[in-house]
């Protein structure tokens, strides 16, 4: 436990450093955050025509409201703090890895819920939007990342004992 | 009473949630004040002397500074600076809703409550740090006599404090109180042995 802890914090340390680069921003977090934008607005556009994506802002041509996709709101965090645990934890490189694949599309599909949720309940009320922005989406994001992880512990082979 | 399994644990958590986010939000103005008084000891070990007092009106906290600012050409005043410090403990709502649902003892629970405070304390005093330091601009940050090293740290600080000590601390801490629990609860269950 430890170990992991150590592994853990070491990690995330030097994995979140290098995101806050300017190049790490401009060659991965930018673009990742834009096309963020991107697929919320095509998803959106399939049921509301009145959806647009410019960079990293999701606007309604409508009625002009816009919400901006910043740091902590494009899931990056919550994907660095998943794959710094499971490289963490004693597992199989195999299983990492596809534990990482699964656990990132689990986090992304429901940041992009948020972003989508925060874009209509921003249209309808200021004092909702913020509270789940800042406070609750915030929240149940971690705890999927939680649930993901704790899944993935539970899925992977039992470790062989120690010869005698 | 039946063995946890990860579903029914993760039901009650969601049961939990709502719950949590009440007791939390009405008990801001308290825990504002513990915290509050905790970032004025992280903001004085970083730059001493540098905030006079920490003040609250109503959830926010108001830092009041020793950092002069030119109101007009006749008038000198003090740097006053707002933080809101909820942004930095929703996480005591996710430890709450997560300790309950892990049917945590009342002793953890107070001893997590108390764990995350430090944390909190570090978003909300390096959310004063990166104001004073960084976003009011070049003038106030050389008022208040941070150096370039230290206006990195400022913004390291900050990030850390905003963006990932929030969501992450109230997990660490409830796992860290929570080992056996979380030890059954990612048990494989047993497989039927053949006679």
């Amino acid at each position: 436990m430890i170990r992991f802890a150590a592994v853990f914090m070491l990690l995330l340390a030097a994995s979140f450093a290098l995101e806050l680069t300017p190049p790490v921003q401009a060659a991965l977090v930018a673009p990742w955050t834009e096309g963020l934008a991107r697929l919320s607005a095509a998803l959106l556009t399939m049921f509301d025509p009145n959806v647009a994506a410019f960079g990293r802002i999701l606007q309604s041509t409508r009625n002009g409201f816009a919400v901006s996709i910043e740091a902590g709101c494009n899931g990056v965090e919550a994907a660095l703090i998943l794959i710094c645990a499971m490289i963490a934890f004693p597992a199989p490189w195999k299983h990492r890895l596809i534990g990482m694949a699964i656990g990132l599309v689990a986090v992304q599909a429901l940041n992009v819920l948020r972003v989508i949720t925060l874009f209509y309940l921003g249209q309808w009320n200021a004092r909702a939007f913020e509270w789940a922005h800042l406070y609750l989406w915030q929240a149940l994001v971690m705890l999927d990342v939680v649930i993901v992880w704790l899944v993935w512990i539970r899925s992977l082979p039992p470790r062989a004992p120690h010869a005698a | 009473m039946r063995p946890d399994t990860l579903p029914r644990f993760i039901l009650r958590v969601f049961l939990w949630i709502p719950v949590c986010f009440g007791a939390w939000y009405a008990s801001a103005a308290w825990h504002g004040t513990v915290t509050g008084w905790l970032a004025s000891l992280i903001v004085d070990a970083f730059e001493p002397g540098i905030v006079k007092a920490v003040e609250r009106a109503g959830i926010e906290l108001v830092f009041v500074t020793r950092i002069p600012v030119q109101a007009s050409a006749a008038q000198t005043g003090m740097l006053v600076v707002e933080v809101g410090p909820l942004i930095y403990s929703y996480g005591l709502a996710l430890f709450l809703a997560l300790a309950l649902a892990s049917r945590t003892s009342w002793h953890k629970l107070a001893l997590g409550a108390l764990a995350l405070l430090p944390f909190e304390a570090w978003g909300i005093a390096f959310d004063f740090l990166a104001q004073a330091g960084i976003k009011l601009g070049p003038q106030v940050a050389a008022q208040a006599g941070f150096s370039s090293a230290q206006r990195e740290a400022i913004a390291f600080g900050y990030q850390l404090g905003s963006l990932i000590l929030p969501p992450l601390a109230p997990v660490a801490v409830w796992a860290a109180l929570n080992l056996r629990f979380l030890e059954a609860l990612v048990r494989p269950p047993r497989q039927p042995v053949d006679e």
